[in-house]
């Protein structure tokens, strides 16, 4: 299921469509803490966040994520549009809660 | 009115524009207010009269002068409070009875970028600078940074006529990569990850194997954040060479009392804020330590801290 398939799953607006649009997610990892983010070593995931910042885009290039969706349709300042641009990183804000959101991504990822 | 100063902590809102002259935007995010602020401090207690206030002002040819007893900063007279108590016959009252209360603060150790967004935003003439411990420790206005900034570029100038270089730099059969040191802000959140971001884009332009480039990005951007974080600023500096990269990361202060300790998993001293924007978990240096061949860390209480992480890279692409 790619990166654009997923976004639809959770009714999300895709802001920024980087490179990871049409890349397969294999890996959903759901944290507001970034530190944990970077321990894991995953290839090709999406990362849910309700966290609004622009490390929240710095980590997921890091790590390679395919993209970024920031959960319970928090607002998000104008910064991270500008970010996700320079580093061509997916992101999508939706309004499901991270629990709602992680059961719709695992249902949908099961039946794909 | 609001007794409570407010500290100017908030996240700049301003990206600079790129046309901006690059040594002009590290300089302003490596100074700190502290070294550009005037901290011989011409202060009046609260049981001062307006006009032994007045009279200070005038003498001393300054437009404010600030309210503090024994380092507790309780407000400032500015000339418009000097004027209204002309106009009010107050002119012999206490300062504690009307000074500006609701005031605009600056912490010492922020960056210089800090203190030029607040003047534009609130184009106040000066802000008080207070220390991690709330006491007053100077006051800052435009002539200070001009004079500031007048004195660094000079500096830089001197030094960049003798050193100007390129950031890459290629040579013989084996190419070596240089790029050049970057320097790192405390609290800069509004950049911290940048040098890692540039780190990681170039390694993927070189076409490195993914999963080293990731064990570089990582222990790069883990050590940049942690110069944000816990630094009172410093330098990450990035180079690969005969089959490792290195990476270095070096501040001034305040260093690590007990290095064991601060390399062990989920310690942390980082406070609130730092955790709020999904840091300071205790995870930073473990994580280096995890994605190194070669890790090493040197510190002293109340100097600085160098942390060099080793990544082996085989065989250059």
């Amino acid at each position: 299921m790619t990166m654009s398939e997923v976004a639809d799953v959770l009714k999300a607006d895709v802001l920024v469509k980087g490179d990871g649009i049409g890349k397969s997610v294999r890996h959903v990892m759901a944290s507001d803490l970034m530190s944990d983010v970077l321990l894991v070593d995953e290839e090709d995931m999406l990362l849910l966040t309700s966290l609004a910042s622009d490390q929240v885009l710095r980590t997921a290039q890091i790590v390679g994520a395919v993209g970024v969706v920031v959960v319970n349709g928090k607002p998000l300042p104008s910064s991270m549009v500008n970010v996700a641009n320079d580093l061509r990183m997916t992101l999508a804000t939706s309004r499901l809660s991270k629990y709602d959101a992680c059961v719709a991504v695992h249902a949908a990822l099961n039946r794909a | 009115m609001s007794t409570a100063p407010q500290t100017a902590a908030a996240k700049p809102d301003a990206e600079p524009a790129d046309n901006e002259p690059l040594v002009l935007l590290e300089l302003i995010q490596r100074l700190k207010v502290r070294d550009v602020m005037t901290g011989q401090l011409v202060t009046v207690p609260r049981n001062a009269t307006m006009r032994q206030a007045q009279e200070l002002m005038r003498e001393k040819k300054i437009s404010g002068v600030p309210v503090e007893e024994n380092g507790r900063f309780f407000g400032l007279i500015s000339i418009d409070d000097i004027i209204r108590a002309l106009v009010a016959g107050t002119i012999e009252e206490a300062c504690g009875e009307h000074m500006t209360t609701k005031l605009v603060v600056l912490e010492d150790d922020m960056p210089l970028s800090f203190a030029l967004r607040y003047f534009d935003r609130y184009r106040y003439g000066r802000f008080p600078v207070l220390n991690r411990d709330q006491q007053l420790v100077g006051i800052i206005c435009q002539r200070d940074i001009n004079r500031a900034l007048l004195v660094e570029l000079t500096n830089v100038l001197n030094r960049l006529e003798g050193s100007a270089g390129p950031n890459i730099v290629q040579s013989g059969a084996h190419s070596i990569y240089v790029l050049r040191e970057f320097p790192i802000c405390k609290y800069d959140f509004e950049n911290a990850g940048k040098a890692a971001n540039q780190i990681k884009q170039v390694l993927q332009e070189k076409k490195f194997p993914p999963k080293i480039i990731r064990r570089i990005a990582v222990a790069a951007y883990e050590l940049e954040i942690n110069l944000c974080v816990h630094s009172d600023g410093g330098v990450l500096s990035w180079q690969v060479s005969n089959g490792r990269a290195e990476i270095v990361a070096r501040d001034a202060g305040p260093g690590i009392e007990d290095v064991e300790w601060a390399c062990r998993d989920g310690t942390s001293t980082a406070n609130e804020w730092v955790r709020s924007l999904g840091f300071g978990a205790g995870m930073g240096l473990v994580n280096v330590k995890r994605v190194s061949d070669e890790f090493e860390i040197t510190s002293r209480k109340g100097s600085g801290t160098t942390v060099r992480s080793v990544i082996y890279i085989g065989d250059m692409p």
